[in-house]
């Protein structure tokens, strides 16, 4: 048969329908690889009938396609047994399947090293900050208490001890009283809390009259382990700490400490 | 915001051949309606067409690897695996092949006033292949969609046996002229 009968005799018009028997349809595929020209030929009598498929086309709902898309999920890949691929084809297919099997295993290591590292980069970065806001305090520590050593040191700072009284013997403080300037500081950190509701207040007796010189803080964010400022006196013939309510009183009532200069 | 692959034959099969979604997406979108129309013709009741429709494409994705471009184009082939899965279905329903097909019935003029058939003829094919003749078509049809061996073809159109053979060759040669 030559390849103009072959064309002619209307056998790849029914091959290109489905109608050939096994041993036509054979027949056919080996023409085809055999002739170019056959070949050709078939596929424009395939491509042919495509084109009057697709004019007879309806569009189907849109449902069948969520509805396929589902099915072929849950049947996860499932290849009939009966499939034969081309044996390049499955190389390929396998390949890609360890390249993709690979990238997505370095993925998950760098993914989980990304982690790790982002994990010890927030930790240390907190201790940094940490030991930052330490040193910030230390230094801010170091400098109340620079200040506070200055009046000790001062050569017009003048020390005058508070002795504990009748009823709180253990109310003693310490007092720096800046001759050049009038200034007085106390050092209250042995002074016990005051009690609920009550403030030590502090007094400068001045030709026998006890003269306000301000309240003491002994609760207050640890104020009371620092040096604190009082109201300044340019003469005093004593100091004094009473116990008063919360603010503060005009005269002093319960006299806790007293020293004479 | 989904962006359309355009893929040749080639790639779309390599691309099903190593399971891509995707490419079977883009496989259904532009043959599902062709299909569709072709089991349509068999059966001709929309539901039954599209569950048809669902198991076709569920065995071509599981398939697709006996696939084999040596042997046909990709299209001739889904057809066959959906020209026997309508005819197996028709059969295993009780129905049978309906014999009166001749002429016009279940031509391409059937749908002239069909908008969804109107959206998949950007090339004004329909309108060509009007100029079929009837009784071209109706070989073609028979053949194609029908699936009728060469016996019950020559029984249906009342034609010689011998002559199937050269009449779908002509009444081919003929779509073709018309489509080019």
């Amino acid at each position: 048969m030559n390849v103009q009968d072959i064309i002619s005799s209307g056998l790849l018009e029914l091959y290109a329908s489905g109608l050939t028997s096994k041993e036509e349809s054979m027949q056919v595929q080996i023409w085809v690889k055999q002739y170019p020209e056959v070949a050709a030929e078939l596929a424009a009598i395939e491509t042919g009938l495509e084109q009057y498929a697709f004019a007879n086309a309806q569009a189907p709902s849109a449902s069948v396609k969520e509805a396929l898309f589902e099915k072929i999920g849950s049947s996860n890949d499932k290849v009939s047994p009966a499939a034969k691929a081309p044996v390049k084809l499955m190389l390929v297919k396998n390949y890609w399947k360890w390249a993709a099997a690979a990238s997505a295993a370095l993925l998950i290591g760098s993914s989980a090293m990304n982690w790790m590292y982002y994990n010890k980069y927030t930790a240390v970065t907190a201790e940094l900050r940490q030991n930052q806001e330490q040193a910030l305090l230390a230094a801010q520590q170091m400098k109340d208490m620079k200040e506070d050593m200055s009046y000790v040191h001062s050569p017009f700072s003048k020390p005058v001890a508070l002795n504990g009284m009748d009823p709180m013997p253990e109310a003693t403080a310490k007092i720096f009283w800046m001759t050049n300037s009038g200034d007085v500081m106390i050092d209250a950190s042995n002074l016990p809390d005051a009690p609920q509701g009550m403030q030590y207040q502090f007094w400068a007796i001045v030709d026998g009259v006890p003269v306000d010189g301000g309240m003491i803080v002994t609760n207050d964010k640890g104020q009371k382990f620092h040096m604190q400022k009082m109201k300044s006196f340019g003469k005093a013939e004593a100091f004094a700490i009473s116990l008063e309510k919360a603010g503060g009183n005009p005269t002093p009532t319960k006299v806790v400490s007293k020293g004479i200069i | 915001m989904t962006v359309t692959k355009k893929y040749s034959e080639e790639e779309l099969v390599i691309s099903l051949q190593s399971r891509d979604r995707q490419a079977f997406s883009y496989l259904y979108d532009n043959y599902a309606p062709a299909l569709n129309g072709a089991i349509y013709k068999l059966v001709e009741n929309r539901e039954l067409a599209e569950d048809i429709l669902q198991e076709a494409f569920i065995k071509i994705w599981n398939n697709i690897a006996s696939y084999d471009a040596a042997k046909g184009r990709l299209f001739t082939w889904m057809i066959n695996i959906t020209r026997n899965l309508t005819i197996d279905t028709l059969r295993s329903k009780g129905y049978k092949k309906q014999q009166q097909i001749s002429g016009d019935e279940n031509s391409v003029s059937n749908y002239a006033d069909s908008t969804t058939s109107e959206k998949f003829d950007s090339l004004g094919i329909r309108k060509q292949l009007a100029n079929l003749k009837p009784e071209q078509r109706s070989i073609i049809d028979l053949a194609y969609f029908n699936g009728y061996t060469q016996e019950e073809i020559a029984k249906a159109l009342e034609v010689p046996l011998g002559t199937v053979k050269t009449r779908m060759r002509t009444a081919i040669l003929e779509l073709r002229k018309l489509l080019q």
